[in-house]
């Protein structure tokens, strides 16, 4: 027994020193090819993080799985936006096999044809510096973490994104990672998420467990460039196109990282007949807010250059959530809210204080933010039309306190939301017709997709979005995005 | 002796042999079939589920399924995808406080959430195959069906009790008939009925004996509707494996049972 303990361990051992061995000379080999502008050792990254996990997978030691997606979007108001190109995105998800000490890996990278080619200074490799930051070329580690677990504990150190609250698309109590807002809706909300260093302990005790989170810096939220199809300023992207002007993107200022600007949440859930989760978070409010200072229009060289005075900024929040998910007949419900104080809103735009005409020169713009408590709320259902069709069903409402008139946001802001998803051909064939609505400002979105899948390596996808409302509204503000697209992935 | 009582004792007589025709009743072979699905339950199972098209085309899924029999009549089961790529992760948990009782969740890596499934999706199809949520999901509580035996017949060499079975409460189908193989209490075939017409039908071959326990290791699934049809394949399979409670928890689930 001894010797057969003692055979496995020797082989197990070995096992990883192959495994180190490979890794170092990995390592040396990237130190070795570490020239060349910054596009090509990202690429070289890529492609060596590729053949080596290939290499372990071979070994048994590692999990491997990725994919690439290939896209192409047929833009319906072609002239009114910047132009999208075709993207190519590639995944690449390596897990360690041994269940104690895990190592996890979710990396993505490829061409982005929806960011804007002439886009200057911004690294390959997404950082946690920078809200605008565009590439075409890039890569990002979506969760890259090392975990020790038991029965009862879990530590994770490293990269991670969480998943708390039960509602789809627009969680309430989901605090702890920022948004990708560079092709917002576009996105499903898992793509949009942008992992953060962070620290987790997580217990666990039969039905119930208990999961504390330690993100020690702020990792600030992504918008796109003015110039490019997903800006969330769709005016100034006009403006500028109209006058054929530079703008100067402003990153603001991130807090200085030290402990005091760390965030933490605490999330306690227990299931059974009703599962039910009671969440606390302390840290910075990850919504995109901006401050103004001052807008100068400049003449540089013959070339109208914009500072919009307008630049994010980062106010800690804090939020005490509860939630719930259980079954009654066949209507799978689940709810949650939460209670947020200090959060803070923006004005209009129209009291921010640009110039109704603009001209060389510089403005002094208004104050522009306002702070209050906020209560949230929403439930949400599933209910099995048919077999293999889903009918989800949400609706949702943030109650702003104190509200005053200068903000655009109602004292009750809804989002009322419907998906039904329904599969042929023995999921062969998945279609979703997706509606959301916003009554207060009376915008809209609707999405409808089909896809076939051919293989269990090959599918492909079409996707029909419109966007309607006022421009300053949630779905409004890309109304001009309506598009068709087509996607074809492979998987492996 | 007037004719009526001749009438009357020749049809007592009829029913007592047509009763005692079987040495057993319908019920008492699917207690049998109870027990032995109910000693299955503690068990981890790598099977490959192959999913054939009307038109030839084949899908393939790999999973592993986790089962732990807690208490006379509760269980836990735990089942995870570990392929294609678009599946893998993907997760199923039981807790069933009896067998008639039971909470079912899904996870899903994609989205990261763990959804509850209503107990009345478990004759839907489990994941595009055309084995149902149910067929992965323990035995169910005998008194919510009637039994009755129709015949004897041979199957694959194996004499087996064909029983109708009738659900009492509201079910996707309105009867089964099932081949029980006499002796080692395992079905070989079953017909799935919604009213008279025949559903889908399941027939399980290659029985071999795990720890004292008859297991078919090849089960296909065919719908006769849509002429589509699931072949699983048991892999590997270790009875008395008795995992900790801990094993068929939501972050389990979450974890891929890891």
């Amino acid at each position: 027994m001894r010797c057969l303990h003692k055979g496995l361990w020797s082989e197990a051992q070995s096992s990883w020193i192959i495994l180190y061995l490979k890794f170092l000379r990995f390592v040396n080999f990237i130190r070795l090819t570490y020239r060349g502008d910054i596009m090509k050792r990202a690429l070289i990254v890529a492609f060596l993080l590729v053949v080596f996990s290939s290499v372990c997978f071979a070994e048994d030691l590692l999990s491997v799985s990725g994919r690439m997606n290939l896209r192409g979007v047929l833009p319906l108001h072609n002239n009114e936006t910047a132009t999208e190109y075709p993207s190519l995105l590639g995944r690449l998800k390596v897990d360690t096999t041994p269940p104690k000490w895990r190592f996890h890996m979710w990396l993505e990278g490829g061409w982005d044809g929806s960011a804007d080619l002439n886009a200057e200074g911004h690294s390959v490799l997404k950082g946690w510096s920078e809200v605008y930051q565009s590439t075409p070329l890039f890569l990002e580690f979506k969760e890259l973490y090392g975990s020790y677990s038991n029965n009862f504990l879990e530590l994770r150190a490293g990269i991670q994104r969480f998943a708390w609250g039960r509602l789809d698309e627009y969680p309430i109590n989901d605090l702890l990672n920022p948004w990708d807002y560079t092709q917002f809706l576009r996105k499903s909300l898992e793509d949009r998420k942008i992992g953060v260093p962070s620290i987790s302990a997580r217990l666990n005790k039969r039905d119930w467990n208990m999961e504390l989170v330690w993100v020690p810096l702020l990792v600030p939220y992504r918008l796109p460039l003015f110039t490019e199809r997903w800006s969330v300023f769709p005016e100034i992207a006009t403006l500028a196109e109209k006058y054929d002007a530079e703008i100067i993107h402003q990153n603001g200022d991130l807090p200085s990282r030290n402990m005091e600007n760390s965030s933490v949440g605490l999330r306690i859930q227990s299931s059974d007949t009703v599962d039910w989760g009671v969440t606390l978070f302390h840290g910075y409010d990850l919504r995109p807010v901006f401050k103004t200072t001052e807008s100068v229009i400049s003449l540089i060289s013959g070339q109208v250059v914009v500072n919009p005075g307008a630049e994010p900024d980062f106010h800690k929040m804090s939020s005490i959530g509860i939630d719930a998910a259980f079954v009654k007949g066949d209507w799978s419900w689940r709810a949650e809210a939460a209670y947020a104080i200090g959060r803070y809103y923006n004005t209009r735009y129209e009291l921010w204080g640009y110039p109704s005409t603009p001209s060389l020169g510089t403005y002094k713009l208004n104050s522009n933010e306002h702070q209050s408590d906020t209560v949230a709320y929403g439930i949400g259902v599933d209910y099995r039309l048919f077999e293999d069709c889903l009918l989800t069903m949400q609706a949702q409402q943030t109650l702003i306190n104190d509200r005053p008139d200068t903000l655009y946001d109602r004292q009750f802001e809804t989002i009322i939301w419907v998906n039904l998803k329904n599969f042929f051909m023995n999921q062969k064939i998945e279609t979703n017709l997706n509606l959301a609505y916003n009554p207060e400002h009376g915008d809209t979105m609707t999405k409808v997709n089909a896809w076939y899948v051919f293989t269990d390596a090959w599918k492909v996808g079409i996707t029909a979005t419109g966007f309607d409302g006022p421009s300053q509204s949630l779905f409004g503000r890309y109304s001009k995005n309506d598009q068709v697209e087509i996607d074809v992935i492979f998987s492996w | 002796m007037t004719n009526a009582r001749i009438v009357f004792l020749l049809f007592t007589l009829l029913i007592m042999v047509s009763s005692s025709a079987y040495a057993m009743n319908g019920r008492d072979v699917f207690e049998k079939v109870h027990e032995l699905r109910a000693r299955m339950l503690d068990q981890k199972t790598e099977a490959t589920m192959v999913l054939h098209d009307r038109g030839g085309g084949k899908r393939t899924r790999t999973l592993t399924e986790y089962g732990k029999n807690a208490s006379p009549e509760a269980y836990k089961a735990l089942l995870i995808f570990n392929s294609p790529a678009d599946l893998k992760g993907v997760g199923f948990l039981v807790h069933a406080r009896t067998f008639a009782e039971k909470n079912l969740w899904a996870y899903f890596p994609e989205y990261k959430r763990v959804r509850r499934i209503p107990t009345s999706a478990q004759d839907d199809s489990f994941f595009g195959s055309d084995f149902s949520y149910d067929d992965f999901s323990g035995p169910p509580s005998l008194d919510d069906y009637s039994f009755k035996i129709l015949r004897e017949e041979t199957v694959d060499d194996k004499p087996c009790y064909i029983v109708e079975v009738t659900p009492k409460i509201p079910r996707k189908y309105t009867r089964y008939i099932a081949w029980v193989t006499k002796n080692l209490w395992v079905t070989a075939r079953i017909e799935y009925y919604r009213e008279k017409e025949l559903y889908r039908s399941g027939t399980f071959r290659n029985i071999r004996l795990i720890d004292g326990i008859p297991t078919p290791f090849n089960l296909e699934m065919e719908n006769h509707k849509t002429k589509h049809k699931t072949v699983l394949t048991i892999d590997q399979i270790t009875y008395r494996t008795r995992f900790p409670n801990e094993m068929f928890t939501q972050r389990s689930l979450e974890r891929g049972a890891k």
